[in-house]
């Protein structure tokens, strides 16, 4: 499978599933009754690990980039090498 | 006719309640997930490996130690944990603390000393978070508790790497990150199972706040982007066909026990095998994606 096609699968998975993740987060918080000062805390704690995993798909998309680069540096000084 | 030797019951000692107190069947995969990293970032001479090795399971050891001293109240109150030696009344408390932090303390030079000093940084956070963000904060106020707690459990493929690197770049990161998103649907299948035990303790767990019907649903979210996560390296470079071939396989047999498990639920039909049996691969699943990056960056 192409790299391009993985990386855009994959972050395709991670998005979607963290969204319902929070999705989910919210309605346990409404269902389980807790005050709003309680609910806030709840909201911050789920909202922390998205910030994280925001940042490293963005270094991940930038590191990927650069991979293809090096790679496609590689196949064209291997081409020029070749008779 | 003798009775079988498995039916006499070990007597306790002190040596068996100071191990016992370090909780080493969880620090095997904790150290596997610490010595792996260290082959996936590079070929980590014997001295770093011990040294790591040993500075890994006194540092982790230490935390699960003061744990036992943290949670001394509930622990008599839960099935699984009253056995412990603080409960069981074979060990005071206050010497359980002082021996968790006289290993911890000594992890800490040993790391510094003989691996470097950033290994040690990073080992120490992970005692740190486990004692204080972990135990002391999160268990107790919020049923979100694994998931942020879950990053306690993440800090060894961080120390390993650093160990052999000197240093924590993206690809570190993302051992920390599948360890930090493995947690929720390993951790929630137990805690589905002993819901009465955390119940009577008084510990906020996801099915006893939530309800088993979302915590179940997050699992599956958890393990989709389990998935999602655990395939990224690849694309920049860190691993190759091996590995991807491995943590697709591994993590589709993990959704299918996860999937499983909702749709018993979803029938109301019982899903208990199914998740003692999604619990117990869930730690095998973390071993062998861990092994499968070590073979797959010398193959």
């Amino acid at each position: 499978m192409p790299l391009p096609v993985v990386l855009w699968l994959s972050i395709a998975l991670v998005a979607v599933s963290q969204v319902m993740i929070l999705r989910s987060t919210v309605r346990a918080m409404r269902a389980a009754e807790s005050e709003q000062a309680r609910r806030g805390i709840e909201w911050a704690y789920a909202v922390v690990p998205v910030i994280v995993l925001l940042l490293v798909l963005v270094a991940t998309w930038q590191a990927s980039q650069e991979h293809a680069l090096r790679l496609g540096l590689e196949a064209s000084a291997n081409q020029s090498v070749a008779p | 006719m003798t009775a079988p030797a498995a039916a006499v019951p070990r007597e306790p000692s002190l040596a068996r309640d100071l191990i016992a107190l370090t909780k080493p069947r969880i620090i095997s995969l904790l150290l596997l997930t610490t010595l792996a990293p260290m082959f996936v970032a590079g070929t980590p001479s014997w001295a770093t490996i011990l040294w790591t090795g040993i500075g890994g399971y006194l540092m982790a050891g230490g935390a699960n130690a003061v744990n036992m001293y943290l949670d001394r109240d509930i622990d008599h109150v839960m099935a699984r944990t009253k056995l412990r030696p603080i409960p069981s009344g074979r060990m005071a408390a206050r010497a359980v603390l002082a021996f968790g932090i006289a290993i911890a303390t000594a992890a800490t030079w040993l790391l510094g000393h003989f691996v470097n000093v950033l290994t040690a940084a990073l080992a120490l956070s992970g005692f740190y978070f486990y004692v204080f963000v972990y135990t002391r904060w999160l268990k107790r106020t919020t049923p979100q508790n694994i998931v942020l707690g879950g990053a306690a459990g993440a800090f060894p493929p961080l120390v390993g790497w650093a160990a052999v690197t000197g240093r924590v770049d993206l690809a570190s990161l993302y051992l920390f990150l599948i360890i930090f998103y493995w947690t929720p649907p390993h951790f929630w299948a137990l805690a589905l199972l002993k819901q009465r035990d955390y119940g009577k303790a008084g510990v906020p767990m996801a099915p006893n706040i939530w309800g088993e019907h979302e915590t179940i649903d997050q699992m599956l979210w958890y393990t989709l982007l389990l998935i999602g996560l655990s395939a990224l390296p690849v694309t920049f470079g860190v691993f190759g066909m091996f590995y991807f071939v491995s943590a697709i396989v591994l993590g589709g047999i993990l959704l299918e026990g996860v999937w499983r498990i909702r749709r018993l639920a979803a029938r109301g039909e019982s899903w208990i095998p199914v998740a003692w049996k999604v619990y117990k691969y869930s730690l095998l699943y973390l071993a062998l994606l861990f092994v499968a990056m070590a073979i797959d960056r010398h193959i």
